[in-house]
């Protein structure tokens, strides 16, 4: 089974990218000085294919008129061969801006012929680019396809409709057949079911034996060759904008495309992301500005861009943008091959360490490492010192040498204790304090800073509240609050 | 139909799980963890803490013995899920979680800077599903964060408490299940203000025994002031048996 992804306006989309306000503008490609391609808005004006420039200019002189840029193009090309590679390793490029997926043995994996269709349009969609999507059994089938006019005749999935369809097309869908179209349009021909009725041996004397050839491809009655596409060895992307960007959630966008590639890549290569280098860069030449290097790290190598979208997307709220952006490039520095899947026969959702990872990685993104923290308990008298705690993602957790059993401790401890007046010979906190079990005396840390010398009390209040008291004997036996039982 | 022959309605909850008659307890949609305390599990829809659902714990205070009173449901939770403090008011002390006999590696300990963090980072740890247990701390909150954070709580299997001040009782609230608590010394009065069931007045005391009472030093029923009395006190001048009444110079 193959899908044929035409890319419908490629010479506009890369000029006026999709993520931009752009196509909503009058804009016109040109091509050898004629009209190629247009957006709705200069169609609106009276702008036709093939016009000349003089004659754009004279009925709509506000239209912007752009010079085709065929190495761009050809770089998009591939950039879209990238991010297709994710549906299926066996992919080549065909003539007239066209993609060929060899899809036969990914159906199952992406939930069946509609399913990767949906896939595929969503992705392009993505990458920002106008497509029709055609389906057939042979891959000259479904190139003619994803030219037929009608969306729901794109998909054919037995050779009979197949057939059935491509007698249908007009006969300058085939490339092979665009220099004869006059004399077929003079013979009558205009479909190619009409064109295949035609004497074999006289078409091939007239017109060469692409059309024969081409017509039998799509019937599979003639075997297709195929330069399969190779993912390049390190993933490199870089995307140079038409406009300066200065607001970071256009750069989500352009980011968002990027790693869409990343995935179709590491995909192809079997590889998982440890690490990606976002760079952003800046004014070049006599001002030029340093690009802002943004770094995420993974704890769990992964390869979904779902994760990665959301990470960049904390990371770049708050990223303040020192000046416009002129392009975005991505890298992938770190990869290792991916993880074999779990062959668990009961998997259970959301319980996984690399879904742990993820939520850490997603806490820290937006609430800073020194926010999410874990236990990293130190063997030590000092309630203050003893109770330590560090970033979540990074530490390993040391285990405590199992101790004595400890005393009663309070669940909340004050980072400050707090200074209690006395009355009555009691402390008060609210009320005046009973004490109810103590004294445990600590006096330890000489060694590190003044030394702690305390008697700590359970105290009640009138409200059965459970208080953690102190008296210091470094300071006067003044009583301190240092922690609450809850 | 006559009106003679219609039969009453003996038992609503044969028609659907979620039917119950005004004057008995719901049954629990989802699964419930037991509380550890008898008295309280009795008058809980489900027989105690039900997963995936905002539970809404109002306190007069912190440090009332909120925690010892989810020791028995946090101890049941399984090692390798994490249980996450979220804006909790004070320095959690993570020699008192090992003395409640829970192991230190479950911890985690969220402090986000604002409230909208806070918010965003409760519905990341629901909706994320790793971790086994949120409690989250927030004094403020509007009634549309409280629903969202429901809906979210639904979509997992995790234990999910809110706590709130006490004052927050008088305002509505999407959670199912509402407890009131108040300080009692060694033990902790719960009001119940909401459940799927008849409402329920009288307080329900649970004893939260401390966990290590026989390593801690009794201190003797006195108080401060009379042993400080006892150490300090001199023998009076008054006549004693036994001692010569000082001759005046």
């Amino acid at each position: 089974m193959w899908i044929s992804v035409h890319l419908t306006q490629l010479s506009l989309d890369v000029l006026c990218p999709r993520w931009s306000e752009l196509p909503s503008q009058a804009r016109v490609v040109l091509d050898h000085e004629r009209v190629q391609a247009m957006t709705p808005a200069a169609a609106d004006s009276g702008v036709r294919a093939g016009m000349r420039r003089g004659g754009v200019t004279t009925i709509a002189p506000e239209v912007v008129l752009l010079e085709r840029d065929p190495a761009r193009e050809v770089e998009t090309r591939n950039d879209v061969a990238l991010c297709l590679l994710q549906y299926t390793p066996e992919l080549a490029y065909a003539e007239d801006d066209s993609l060929l997926l060899d899809v036969g043995a990914s159906l199952l994996a992406f939930g069946g012929p509609r399913g990767i269709c949906r896939r595929i349009r969503h992705s392009l969609q993505l990458l920002g680019f106008h497509a029709q999507v055609g389906m057939a059994p042979t891959a000259q089938g479904a190139w003619l396809l994803a030219r037929h006019p009608r969306p729901r005749h794109r998909r054919a999935l037995q050779s009979q409709t197949l057939e059935r369809r491509i007698t249908r097309l007009p006969c300058s869908v085939l490339p092979a057949a665009r220099p004869h179209h006059d004399w077929l349009e003079g013979i009558g021909c205009r479909t190619l079911g009409a064109l295949g009725k035609l004497p074999r041996a006289g078409l091939q004397r007239r017109c060469g034996k692409d059309i024969s050839a081409a017509l039998d491809r799509a019937h599979g009655k003639a075997p297709e060759l195929f330069d399969w596409v190779v993912a390049p060895v390190i993933f490199n992307a870089r995307l140079e904008l038409i406009e300066r960007i200065d607001r970071t959630e256009s750069v989500l966008f352009v980011a968002h495309r990027l790693l869409q590639q990343m995935t179709g890549w590491l995909v192809a290569r079997h590889y998982a992301v440890a690490r990606i280098e976002l760079g952003l860069e800046h004014e070049r030449g006599r001002h030029a500005i340093p690009p802002t290097l943004l770094q995420i790290s993974l704890a769990e190598p992964a390869w979904h861009p779902e994760h990665l979208v959301r990470l960049l997307k904390e990371k770049l709220a708050q990223l303040v943008l020192i000046a416009p952006v002129i392009a975005v490039s991505l890298q992938a520095p770190d990869v290792v091959l991916r993880p074999p899947p779990s062959e668990s026969l009961f998997p259970e959702p959301g319980n996984t360490p690399a879904d742990h990872h993820r939520l850490l990685e997603l806490l820290t993104a937006r609430l800073g490492p020194e926010h999410v923290l874990q236990p990293q308990p130190l063997a030590d008298h000092r309630p203050e010192v003893a109770n330590g705690w560090l970033p979540a993602p990074q530490t390993k957790q040391r285990a405590l040498p199992p101790g004595p059993p400890l005393a009663e401790r309070p669940f909340w401890l004050l980072e400050k204790p707090i200074a209690l007046i006395v009355q009555q010979h009691r402390p008060v906190y609210g009320s005046r304090l009973r004490v109810l079990r103590g004294p445990e005396r600590i006096e330890s840390g000489w060694w590190d800073g003044p030394q702690v010398s305390r008697d700590y009390f359970i105290a009640e209040a009138d409200n059965k509240a459970r208080y953690w008291v102190y008296q210091d004997y470094t300071q006067d036996m003044r009583w301190f609050l240092h922690g609450m039982f809850a | 139909m006559q009106p003679a022959t219609r039969q009453p309605l003996l038992s609503p909850e044969g028609l659907h799980p979620s039917l119950w008659r005004g004057s008995q307890l719901a049954r629990a949609g989802q699964r419930c963890l037991p509380t550890g305390y008898a008295a309280l599990s009795s008058e809980l829809p489900g027989g105690g803490w039900p997963v995936g659902t905002l539970i809404d714990l109002l306190v007069a205070q912190p440090g009332i013995g909120e925690m010892r009173l989810l020791r028995p449901v946090l101890s049941t939770l399984p090692a390798h899920r994490r249980i996450a403090l979220l804006q909790p008011p004070y320095t959690p002390h993570v020699a008192s979680w090992i003395t409640l006999g829970l192991a230190p590696s479950q911890l985690l300990w969220l402090k986000p800077e604002r409230t909208v963090d806070a918010l965003w980072a409760a519905e990341q740890v629901l909706k994320n599903g790793s971790c086994s247990a949120l409690l989250y701390w927030q004094p403020h909150i509007r009634p549309e964060s409280l629903r969202r954070l429901h809906l979210a709580a639904q979509s997992g299997d995790a234990l999910f408490f809110m706590f709130r001040p006490a004052a927050a009782a008088q305002d509505s609230s999407p959670s199912p299940l509402r407890l009131l608590l108040e300080p009692a010394g060694d033990d902790l009065r719960l009001h119940i203000v909401k459940r799927r069931g008849p409402s329920h007045n009288q307080a329900i005391v649970v004893s939260l025994n401390p966990p290590a009472a026989d390593t801690c030093v009794p201190y003797p029923p006195t108080s401060i002031e009379q042993s400080d009395a006892l150490v300090d006190q001199r023998p009076s001048d008054a006549t004693q048996p036994g001692r010569a009444v000082p001759a005046l110079v």
